[in-house]
């Protein structure tokens, strides 16, 4: 496809080469045996494997991001999937206005998100700093959950539902027999989502960080600024292989293009 | 179908975390920061927008957002383009591997470049070891480095954007040609310029890897004045221009692409 298209061909050649080249020199890097970050990487090693998941900083912060991205995600989908059913069952007015409500946290800057929670709840009502980054993430990720669950519900038909309760089911087992395995794939693709946007964000996590509770992507970034050596290039890695088992499990479920159609359209 | 009042009910804890979580601090904030008076903040607002090191942090981050604008399209249409009207079994894996980085997280993205472009890094080592130059150049802290990094992480955007346009154009059609141009028009104006320039302007992991203290942005700068010096009029103010910078592009490209729907 290349020959037939040369100015094309070349420009799609470069942007997979800026997309895809570092990310290979990250891992790379990783297997390292010396002691410094540089290229060509010298001889082969699997030490600063050992060395990153050996390191508490590492892996508390791990632990940290897994806690703080499965929690909110799953009052993001309690929160979000409700909310859903009313934008698109309910008998609501002005119902545009709510879910553009709803999808509103998408069009501020998250820095700015970050920096209204940290004034306003850490400082000014002085709330401890996880609970605040909690409500931060769930309410990152509401846009989500009403958006790619919304767009699965958009394909169900209520009068199955309608069907179910004519026929004597209650209101909720019609919604629960009926409706809901019809929104599986909406809920499922809105959960990966929301737990890989919870696990990588920095803004959030970066101005409501404590003593306590760092999240692995901020420790990595305030590591990095202080020594410069392979282990972080071994912890990118192992993100890197974590990230590729999600992908896979998204391929073989739902489809990838299909949970980021989800979210351009 | 649900009637009035439980629809209402189901939306009340969303509602709960929209308002405390996000939409009472964020006014909050541009209102009465601790300590801060409204007045303080268009006084500093003011300020920013005269002093010329702070014109600069904000004409880099405008400027650097155009560019990686532009490069997003110039680059991310032709993958787009070839993806959509390739028949090779080749194009579901490019596809994929175009979506990948997306899930990946920002930093180990752009942690990349500090190999890359870093004093041992390949292509310092590459440059020096072809004895095209007798030192590495300094390419890492550069705006240059900004440009690639950012360029990296919204490309995928750019990407999908532009293949569901493209995809929806029926290739067999008379004027197909003519209805590729017009929705490239529109995809550009309406998706990729606000999805692509908001990220760029907003985005902190980037600048304060690739840039350093040497190049800051917006981002950067805000995250030194509510951490560092704790300035919170200062902090407040670069929210509000980073937020009215946003908001008035997407705007306004917004008007375009329905202009050009009409036209």
């Amino acid at each position: 496809m290349t020959t037939r298209r040369p100015v094309a061909g070349t420009l799609a050649v470069a942007g997979y080469v800026v997309m895809i080249v570092p990310i290979l020199f990250v891992v790379a890097t990783a297997f390292t045996s010396e002691r410094t970050l540089r290229f060509p990487p010298q001889g082969f090693s699997l030490r600063w494997f050992e060395a990153a998941l050996g390191y508490d900083p590492f892996t508390q912060a791990l632990v940290s991001s897994l806690q703080l991205a499965l929690i909110a995600t799953v009052l993001a989908l309690l929160v979000g999937i409700p909310a859903t059913l009313a934008i698109h069952r309910g008998r609501l007015p002005g119902k545009g206005l709510v879910e553009a409500l709803f999808l509103s946290p998408l069009i501020v800057p998250e820095l700015v998100v970050g920096l209204a929670l940290y004034q306003q709840l850490v400082i000014g009502f002085r709330l401890d700093a996880f609970p605040v980054l909690l409500i931060g993430h769930t309410v990152l990720m509401l846009p989500y959950a009403v958006r790619v669950t919304g767009a699965s519900l958009a394909l169900a038909d209520p009068a199955l539902e309608e069907a179910a309760r004519g026929l004597g089911a209650s209101p909720l087992r019609a919604f629960v027999t009926v409706t809901l395995p019809l929104l599986r794939p909406g809920i499922f693709s809105a959960a990966l989502l929301s737990f890989v946007t919870s696990f990588n964000n920095v803004p959030l996590s970066l101005l409501l960080q404590s003593r306590d509770f760092r999240t692995l992507p901020v420790t990595m970034l305030d590591y990095v600024q202080q020594s410069y050596d392979p282990m972080v290039a071994a912890m990118a890695t192992l993100i890197l292989a974590g990230t590729v088992v999600i992908a896979v499990i998204a391929e073989r479920t739902v489809g990838f293009a299909k949970i980021f159609g989800g979210i351009n359209r | 179908m649900t009637s009035r009042k439980p629809a209402l009910l189901l939306l009340l804890p969303g509602l709960a975390f929209l308002l405390i979580g996000f939409a009472v601090p964020s006014l909050a904030m541009l209102f009465a920061p601790p300590g801060v008076t409204a007045g303080e903040i268009v006084g500093r607002l003011g300020q920013m927008l005269t002093d010329p090191f702070d014109l600069r942090i904000i004409g880099r981050t405008v400027g650097l957002g155009l560019v990686v604008t532009v490069i997003c399209v110039a680059l991310g249409f032709p993958v787009a383009y070839l993806l959509a009207r390739s028949t090779s079994r080749w194009s579901g894996v490019l596809l994929a591997l175009a979506i990948f980085p997306l899930l990946l997280s920002n930093v180990v993205r752009t942690f990349g470049w500090l190999v890359v472009l870093g004093k041992n890094g390949a292509i310092g080592q590459l440059l020096t070891t072809l004895g095209l130059v007798d030192e590495a150049p300094q390419l890492l802290y550069t705006e240059l480095a900004i440009v690639l990094g950012l360029t990296q992480l919204f490309l995928p955007l750019a990407i999908i954007s532009c293949y569901s346009a493209v995809a929806q154009v029926d290739p067999g059609l008379d004027d197909a040609a003519r209805g590729l141009g017009a929705s490239r028009t529109r995809t550009f104006w309406s998706i990729v310029v606000p999805l692509v320039f908001a990220g760029s302007v907003t985005a902190y992991t980037t600048p304060y890897l690739l840039g350093g203290s040497g190049q800051r942005m917006l981002a950067t700068q805000l995250f030194s004045y509510s951490s560092v010096t704790i300035d919170w009029a200062g902090a407040s103010a670069t929210a509000l221009i980073m937020t009215v910078l946003v908001f008035v592009v997407s705007g306004l490209s917004s008007l375009v692409a329905r202009k050009g729907a009409t036209s």
